[in-house]
């Protein structure tokens, strides 16, 4: 990599998010998680595997013009646990939000029973408890069917 | 009774199932006694997968506490066929029932009991989850032959993934202490996961075996299961493990004297027919005891009791 890629890379974004800290290999997933396609109308600067202290190796996205919604949060905290999340407002972080992985979460996650209520057209929304956070497994609270981490990267 | 609904033994506490064998005893000695306290009271039974013993049985239960039941015994002809939510038959049975039993292959439905269901619903069997009333007859059934479950040696034998029976009644067996359980499957129809997980949160030690061999002359009770061939999601697996097990006079020729055969029924090919008139078969008297359980659960879910 060049340092004018360097540059590009590192150059501060006006308003939208930076996660940083991000598991190597995983930068992709998290920008599929939110959403954030060809047809995103901003910059993003994406980097993979680049060198870290604390991890060694890590990835890094930076989204301009992006604000997480809570829910965005609770999913990045299933795929990437380790990072961080900076909203950057004037080119300064305003907020630094720490991932960590609720004790339950609704909606946003199917649950993998096809029989499971949670599957069909009744007036609920999927729910499950977290009964372990590592390794990762969660409980559905209707048929009680587990789902593992890496049933979940597939699923989110 | 403490919970409103009865979907998962794990609801119930120790008590609260000793409190369901004691009243099943008293109504077994004096069922003339029980004849007239349903009287007014209407059960509706919601079975939308076929069933023998667990709906008859309740009807025979509701009939002799003097009560009388309504309902259907096929998804087909009730308007689930026209695409009815599960929660608006409950919101429906409210207005045309007392109490409930629900027999669904949708798994997880005591959530939308708790919230729509004014009236008590008890479950029949949710798909491969729970069969919580077998279990509470399962458990009557062991109580009755040996007056205790602590110290009990159990094989838990056949289709362990998908037979719903068989959460129910480990979960029950968890709320004593020093049983001693062999769960006998072969590899592809273990326990599942979750039951697992469930069993190992309330410190629940069991083992796991291949062959009834093994571990025959130290059983008390065998509790037989059948292959699930409506689970199975892959009728080929099926057909390469139907015929696993098929217990006859010399497999349990070095059983103990006090052995005794449960199985909730229907078997197809598991116990052969010569065990029928061996000494230690009792799975018809346990499909009898359903009766009086269900009279109690009955009788308990209204607060009649």
């Amino acid at each position: 990599m060049t340092d004018e890629n360097d540059m590009l890379i590192v150059r501060k974004i006006q308003e939208g998010t930076v996660i940083d800290r991000i598991p190597p290999g995983k930068a992709l997933k998290v920008l599929e998680v939110l959403g954030i396609d060809s047809n995103y109308p901003y910059t993003v600067a994406l980097a993979m595997r680049v060198p870290s202290r604390k991890m060694s190796l890590k990835d890094v996205v930076k989204i301009k013009g992006k604000a997480l919604t809570e829910q965005e949060i609770q999913k990045l905290s299933f795929i990437a646990p380790t990072a961080t999340v900076n909203i950057i407002e004037n080119y300064n972080v305003k907020e630094k939000v720490l991932l960590k992985i609720p004790d339950h979460v609704e909606e946003f996650i199917d649950c993998l029973n096809p029989n499971c209520v949670s599957n069909t057209h009744e007036p609920i929304v999927s729910s499950f408890d977290i009964v372990s956070k590592n390794p990762l497994i969660l409980r559905c609270t209707y048929c009680d069917r587990i789902i593992e981490q890496k049933h979940l990267t597939r699923k989110l | 009774m403490r919970p409103k609904h009865l979907f998962s033994v794990r609801d119930l506490s120790k008590e609260d199932m000793e409190g369901i064998f004691s009243l099943a005893s008293t109504i077994e000695n004096n069922p003339e006694n029980f004849a007239k306290i349903c009287e007014g009271k209407i059960l509706a039974n919601l079975f939308f997968e076929p069933s023998t013993r667990t709906r008859l049985s309740f009807e025979s239960a509701m009939l002799r506490l003097g009560g009388q039941i309504l309902g259907f015994s096929s998804a087909k002809v009730s308007s689930a066929a026209k695409g009815e939510s599960i929660a608006d038959t409950f919101r429906m049975i409210n207005s045309y029932a007392h109490i409930a039993v629900i027999r669904h292959f949708i798994e997880g439905i005591g959530e939308i009991a708790q919230k729509f269901s004014t009236i008590p619903v008890l479950s029949g069997g949710t798909g491969t989850q729970e069969h919580p009333t077998q279990a509470l007859l399962d458990m009557y059934t062991i109580h009755k032959e040996f007056r205790k479950f602590e110290n009990l040696n159990i094989g838990v034998m056949g289709d362990l993934l998908y037979g719903r029976t068989i959460p129910s009644l480990l979960f029950s067996l968890t709320k004593y202490d020093n049983i001693n359980v062999h769960l006998i499957s072969p590899p592809a129809l273990r326990i599942r996961k979750n039951v697992e997980l469930r069993l190992q949160e309330t410190g629940f030690d069991y083992q796991m075996t291949e062959n009834l061999k093994e571990v025959i002359d130290e059983l008390d009770v065998l509790y037989v299961t059948r292959i699930q061939k409506e689970r199975f999601p892959d009728p080929i697996d099926y057909e390469r493990l139907k015929g696993a097990y098929h217990i006859k006079s010399e497999d349990i020729q070095n059983a103990k004297d006090n052995l005794v055969i449960l199985h909730p029924l229907p078997r197809v090919g598991e116990i052969d027919y010569e065990i029928d008139e061996h000494k230690s078969s009792r799975y018809f008297q346990q499909a009898r005891n359903g009766v009086w359980v269900r009279m109690a659960l009955i009788l308990k879910f209204l607060d009649l009791d």
